[in-house]
């Protein structure tokens, strides 16, 4: 029983034993793997850790990489200095300057309507509607030397050339060349294009000494800022001499010469402050002075001018500007019917002040012309004479600016600047408007 | 004669060369903000001019004599480019009579050209106001933009003042570290979501980086006053759109602003426009802090 028995227990114990050693096996077996397997892990663990590292380095370098990376220019957006407009067009830009006219006087009359002594020149628009210009304005950079502009008004008589001008940008020191056709920069309101005024008309002494164009010519200006701690520009000039009322048409070459300065500083946050002197002399040879009457000699032409401007804000201003001038003429006048030639020898001068207040889109002026407040008498072939009553004219105005490219002005002058006696009584309805390159505005 | 002559040229002469006697580079900027980059740059080896002052609106300023003086001065003149200059800046740089600054100089410095500016109208016309076509010009709110102009002006100014170049290399590194650090402060102020009023489209570049939007403005025609009809419009608007604020800002016209907050009861900040525009904002972090800072209490 127990050798029958036995066997069995022996079956059982090697079976066991081979099982046990084959459990034992696989324990071993599977311990090697899951350590295999840990290691594994772990190694995977390393590279993932060291993969997220190098992403980190790589977002951190992509964001200074992106901001290290050379500051690239993206030059279809930069417009340049001048604006948005293409670089091979100029900039152009067309204002037109239109009014409507009243007076209690009739055409005939206002056509007559000079100022005696000064210029036998009448009013040049009529009652109505009036264009005074459709202009067209143009500049840009010509090369890295020059810039160019010109100036080209539409009116209803033709095309003129008002100005055409090249300025320097190059020229060491501070100094600059301009050439052509252009405003002198004698005095404040010359070298402002009408559009610009703060008035409809021009100042009566304007009309008086320089004529409806003012001091337009063809020649050379040199100009000098220096670099001082405030502003203060000289400027010479050598022109055409061609304005009928200073110099008259005929002759040629340079004949007219004048030198400026401008000094200007700023008083307080919000004032600004420029003055200065002008002269200009030159040949005559004009019959604008009187009908039949030619007068040869020479100008000397002598300006002050003083501009008070406040600005606190885009909103609100206060502009203060006058301005005298002194004429002195020597010469020979002829009358043409008789051939007579008499010695002309007069002093003459006049001036205006004038005060815009702004505020909001609303402006309102005042401005009142006088001529000959000290001198107003002559000689006239060895005796004096004198014409009595001083020309003067008082102006109100009332101006409404929709936007910055559109003006609505009405203005009333009492003028008192002809010698007859009447006055006249001048209304005008005035709108301005540009389109096209925006310009930049002068001081 | 001849001596004065003579006496006046040589004081004349002094005076226009003794500025180079001076080591710092003589930067003339615009705006406020693209000064205080060029000091933060620059630091002590430039002398800084700003032309527009922190309380005037800078599309309309008056090319004053005493700007073009400054102008004559400058060794370099920086800018914001993208229209914002037209009306006065190229009388001052023509009238400077100052080679060095002219269109085409390395001393003639346009900031947008690093940018990437946003809101382009090429097909503007006037009928829609004074629209700058180029795109919105007021992207010193951006400082994904700023960090490349402030890097510009690094470049810049090692080119024209050679000696220094590690000098302003360096002072850009320092900004760009604090950049970094004030962009996830910034970010962590949750402007996402918000709705706001303007007066002006002065936001639209903070509106894109910080996720709010600017839903209308009270100016609805750059540059013109409002209408009655575009007053009411943007009421409308904000009944609508219920945003949380108007934003307002130092030269914003007072009575349009009162009326639509009386009528919406919605409230106004009076947000700064630029560096020092307000107190306490006088560079353009401590600019951008307040921004960020005003925008995130309401």
């Amino acid at each position: 029983m127990s050798s029958t028995n036995l066997i069995p227990k022996f079956l059982i114990l090697f079976i066991l034993l081979v099982f046990g050693a084959g459990v034992a096996a696989y324990c071993q077996d599977t311990g090697e793997k899951i350590k295999e397997l840990e290691e594994k892990i772990k190694y995977q663990q390393q590279i993932i850790d060291q993969l997220q590292k190098e992403l980190e380095q790589i977002k951190q370098s992509m964001i200074t990489e992106q901001v290290q990376k050379p500051a690239e220019k993206i030059v279809s957006t930069s417009g340049g200095l001048f604006g948005s407009a293409n670089l091979f067009n100029p900039n152009i830009s067309l204002i037109l300057d239109t009014f409507g006219y009243s007076s209690n006087l009739k055409d005939k009359d206002l056509e007559e309507r000079n100022i005696p002594g000064f210029i036998k020149e009448g009013i040049h628009h009529r009652k109505g509607m009036n264009i005074h210009a459709a202009e067209l304005y143009m500049f840009a950079p010509m090369d890295p030397f020059f810039n160019l502009y010109a100036t080209i008004p539409v009116t209803e008589e033709g095309v003129e050339l008002e100005e055409a001008y090249m300025v320097t940008t190059s020229l060491p020191a501070g100094i600059q060349a301009k050439i052509g056709k252009f405003k002198s920069g004698f005095g404040r309101l010359n070298i402002q294009h009408a559009h610009t005024w703060n008035f409809t008309d021009q100042p009566l002494v304007y009309r008086a000494f320089m004529g409806h164009e003012g001091i337009n010519e063809k020649g050379i200006q040199l100009t000098f800022l220096p670099k001082l701690p405030f502003y203060t520009q000289v400027g010479i000039e050598a022109l055409a001499g061609e304005n009928e009322i200073l110099f008259g048409k005929d002759a040629g070459g340079l004949k007219a010469f004048s030198a400026f300065a401008k000094t200007s500083f700023d008083v307080g946050d919000y004032g600004t402050i420029l003055f200065g002197p002008s002269f200009i002399i030159g040949d005559t040879e004009t019959d604008s002075i009187e009908e039949d009457h030619i007068f040869r000699g020479d100008t000397k032409l002598a300006g002050l001018e003083f501009t008070y401007k406040w600005k606190p804000s885009r909103w609100k201003s206060f502009i203060f500007q006058t301005e005298y001038l002194w004429r002195k003429q020597k010469g020979n006048i002829e009358d043409t019917n008789t051939s007579d030639v008499s010695r002309l020898e007069r002093t003459q001068d006049g001036l205006y002040l004038q005060g815009v207040f702004q505020t909001g889109r609303w402006g309102f002026g005042a401005r009142y012309d006088l001529l000959e407040p000290f001198n107003d008498r002559y000689k006239l072939a060895g005796s004096d004479v004198s014409f009595g009553d001083k020309p003067w004219r008082a102006s109100a105005m009332v101006e409404f600016n929709p936007s910055e490219f559109s003006k609505i002005r009405f203005q009333y002058n009492y003028d008192k600047s002809s010698k007859n006696g009447k006055v006249n009584n001048e209304f005008y309805l005035q709108f301005i408007g540009g389109i096209g390159a925006h310009a930049a505005h002068t001081f | 004669m001849k001596t004065i002559m003579k006496l006046i040229f040589c004081i004349l002469s002094i005076l226009t060369f003794s500025g180079k006697l001076f080591a710092q580079v003589n930067v003339v900027a615009t705006l406020p903000w693209i000064g205080n980059l060029a000091k933060l740059i620059g630091k002590e080896k430039v002398s800084v001019t700003t032309l527009v002052k922190t309380n005037q609106d800078p599309h309309y300023v008056e090319a004053k004599p005493s700007l073009i003086v400054a102008a004559r001065k400058a060794d370099i003149i920086m800018y914001n480019g993208l229209d914002l200059e037209i009306g006065y800046l190229p009388v001052i740089i023509e009238s400077s009579k100052n080679p060095a600054i002219q269109p085409g100089k390395p001393g003639n410095f346009d900031c947008s050209q690093f940018i990437t500016p946003i809101e382009k109208t090429p097909s503007a016309d006037r009928s829609m106001g004074d629209i700058h076509p180029l795109g919105n010009p007021h992207y010193h709110f951006s400082p994904s933009n700023i960090i490349k102009v402030a890097r510009g002006m690094a470049e810049i100014l090692a080119k024209i003042d050679p000696s220094n170049e590690a000098y302003y290399r360096k002072n850009f590194r320092e900004f760009q570290s604090k950049w970094q650090g004030k962009i996830t402060q910034w970010k962590s102020k949750n402007l996402a979501g918000k709705k706001f009023v303007a007066y002006h489209w002065l936001f639209s570049y903070l509106a894109d980086e910080f996720d709010f939007q600017i839903v209308g403005c009270i100016e609805a025609k750059p540059g013109i006053p409002p209408s009655s009809g575009e007053i009411k419009n943007i009421i409308d608007t904000i009944n609508r759109t219920k945003p949380n604020a108007i934003l307002v800002n130092v030269y914003s016209p007072k009575k349009p602003v009162e009326f639509v907050t009386k009528k919406t009861n919605i409230k106004s900040i009076l947000v700064p426009h630029d560096v020092g525009s307000l107190p306490g904002t006088d560079d353009w972090f401590l600019f951008m802090d307040r921004v960020i800072q005003l925008l995130s209490e309401v």
